[in-house]
């Protein structure tokens, strides 16, 4: 037998109210632990959306004859090489790019209107401005499909189907895009390649849009990159509001954090309270411990692995309960589902390693009492 | 050999000044059973705690086998008790939570010794005051008898030449407390331990070789009664 066999024997007897003494030591665990779950959760989400929140970096000819407006930059006659793209893939980077979406902007006679000329991609544009609602099929690429405005669908009275005669070629209306408020409403989508063909522009490009995800670097610094690969361009960074929503998720999880350590706080006085009275309704028993040749070591030795203990188990039920609550709160409150492997890896060991030393700190106090315990005092009382 | 000399155990109650050991000196030689007697409050716990190391005496000193007790580190005293000397308590005070084999395993366990060497000693110190069969009891499931035949077994497994017993048979009927006199009797025969016990029972004082009486921490009476 040893020391920590006894006092798991003696724990064993009394579990339901060490548990109950337990409580706010749980419970701060529990806070911590739900913390970090649903933070880092909701940093994931957001991280999520980021890749379909709209591009981020927009790469432009170095030099701009500024002539047009589109979205949030000005697009010129001056183009870049589509070939140059391939160099977009040896940044440092390279991985936390998802989307690259080149575009061709330009003019054409449609049914004897001068109207705004765009070729691109489809999926890919689509895939980047989430806020687009589009009907019928993406023109494919290579092929003479558009996708068409809202409002100049309207204005030349087109629907899905329609053919329609851009710069003397037929073309088949096969999607329309729906009313967005913006430029777009006014253009004519075409695959990139017949764009450039019927502008007269093969491998020609006016600029590109491209998403990019990086939690840990900011994109200022991949379109540093990129404007260091490319020759001649500029890579511009948009300021999203998604990371205003992650300094947010951030501000939110400190200061749910910072509630955790005030539970705490009050959860080792309840440690240290337990200990306490552990230890004045084990006074005759430290006693007799004494009169059998038991040394201050041992008494530390005994409460101090008590401490431990409640510290393990306090540890593992907080993190069960976080852990449990989170999976319960995420959905309800923040309408995102919680699973297993939103769970930070470092948190239950974290939190279960806090536990362990606020019970340990919490019982050093009334230990150091026990060992003042006058063993033939604590024998006579009755 | 126990020597106490000129010991005086004082505690101060408010204005008041209590000695409950009043320059008491007293030699025991080793395989002594003595019995110490006398009223109520008049230093028999005290002097038998002091022998035990575990009370400081105010004034004078308390030499074991030649170590001055108290000029000794209170680790080394823990030491000192758990290798010479076992308590016997007139309450018992088993642990119970633990078996009777377990709570005799304690000292053992305070020593250090193996896991296989305790059970089998402890095993052993149960067989000789009786109780082998009842090892895995917990206490309250023993009578009150057993449990104190426990207690002996646990004072004795360590093999101290002292075993301090403070009023054994106050808690026991009659018959019962006799038993637990002559166990301790046999084992100061047998194993020729040094055994010092607190009685109130004029009785069980008649067992002793040596009677020591007390009153208001004095020792007044020293009777030799060995045959
Ligand atoms: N811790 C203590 N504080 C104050 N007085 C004490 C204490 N311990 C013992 N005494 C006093 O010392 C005297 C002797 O006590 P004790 O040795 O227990 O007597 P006995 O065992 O003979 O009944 C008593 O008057 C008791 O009240
Ligand atoms: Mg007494």
């Amino acid at each position: 037998m040893r020391a920590t066999t006894l006092v798991l024997k003696n724990i064993s007897r009394r579990k339901g109210r060490s548990i109950l003494n337990s409580i706010g030591l749980i419970l701060a665990i529990a806070v911590i632990v739900a913390t970090f779950t649903i933070s880092s959760s909701m940093e994931t989400h957001i991280g999520e959306e980021v890749e379909k929140y709209g591009p981020n970096i927009v790469v432009t000819p170095d030099t701009q004859s500024i002539s047009i407006p589109y979205g949030n930059v000005m697009v010129g006659r001056s183009t870049l090489q589509e070939n140059h793209l391939t160099k977009l893939s040896e940044i440092e980077n390279a991985e936390n790019i998802r989307t690259i979406s080149p575009k061709l902007f330009g003019t054409a006679m449609v049914e004897g209107e001068n109207v705004l000329l765009v070729g691109l991609n489809a999926d890919s544009e689509v895939y980047l401005k989430v806020w687009w609602e589009v009907t019928g099929e993406l023109p494919v690429e290579d092929s003479n499909e558009a996708m068409m405005g809202s409002e100049i669908m309207s204005a030349l009275d087109l629907s899905i189907g329609s053919t329609v005669t851009i710069n003397d070629s037929e073309f088949k209306v096969v999607a329309a895009l729906n009313e967005t408020g913006s430029n777009d409403d006014y253009t004519v989508f075409l695959p990139l390649h017949v764009a450039q063909g019927l502008l007269g522009m093969d491998g020609e490009i006016s600029l590109v849009d491209i998403g990019a995800l990086c939690s840990t670097c900011p994109v200022e610094v991949i379109a540093e990159q990129i404007t260091d690969a490319i020759p001649d361009v500029r890579a511009t960074p948009v300021k999203q509001a998604v990371e205003t929503r992650i300094k947010m998720v951030e501000q939110a999880a400190n200061f749910s954090l910072m509630l955790a350590s005030v539970v705490m706080v009050a959860g080792c006085a309840g440690i240290m309270n337990t200990m306490v009275s552990s230890v004045h309704q084990r006074r005759r028993e430290i006693g007799v411990f004494m009169s059998l040749g038991a040394d201050n070591t041992y008494i530390y030795k005994i409460f101090l692995f008590e401490a431990v203990i409640l510290g393990l188990v306090g540890g593992v039920l907080g993190s069960a309960l976080g852990v449990l609550s989170s999976m319960i709160m995420g959905p309800l409150v923040l309408s995102t589902p919680i699973i297993i492997q939103d769970i930070p890896v470092f948190s239950i060991p974290l939190s279960i390693a806090i536990s362990v030393v606020a019970c340990l700190v919490a019982s050093l106090y009334p230990t150091w009492r026990a060992t003042k315990i006058d063993p033939v005092s604590a024998l006579k009382a009755i | 050999m126990i020597e106490i000399n000129n010991v005086t155990k004082s505690y101060t109650m408010g204005e008041e000044k209590i000695s409950a050991l009043n320059e008491v000196s007293l030699t025991v030689e080793e395989g002594d059973f003595m019995a110490v007697t006398g009223p109520s409050g008049s230093g028999k716990s005290t002097l038998l705690y002091t022998i035990g190391g575990l009370l400081t005496p105010t004034h004078g000193n308390v030499q074991v086998n030649g170590s001055m007790i108290y000029s000794l580190t209170s680790k080394e005293r823990a030491r000192f008790r758990r290798e010479n000397v076992g308590f016997i308590f007139q309450t018992f005070e088993l642990l119970p939570y633990l078996t009777a084999l377990e709570n005799v395993m304690i000292p053992l366990s305070l020593a250090g010794e193996d896991s296989r060497d305790q059970e089998k000693w402890a095993l052993e110190a149960l067989e000789k005051v009786g109780l082998g069969k009842r090892a895995t009891h917990k206490p309250n499931e023993l009578s009150g008898g057993e449990q104190q035949r426990v207690a002996v077994a646990r004072g004795l497994v360590n093999e101290a030449n002292i075993l301090l017993a403070d009023e054994p048979t106050g808690n026991l009927d009659q018959k019962t407390g006799d038993e637990i006199m002559s166990l301790l009797r046999e084992l100061n025969d047998e194993d020729g331990q040094t055994i010092i016990y607190v009685t109130h029972d004029q009785s069980n004082a008649k067992l002793a070789d040596k009677v020591v009486g007390m009153i208001d921490g004095r020792i007044v009476t020293r009777i030799n009664q060995r045959n």
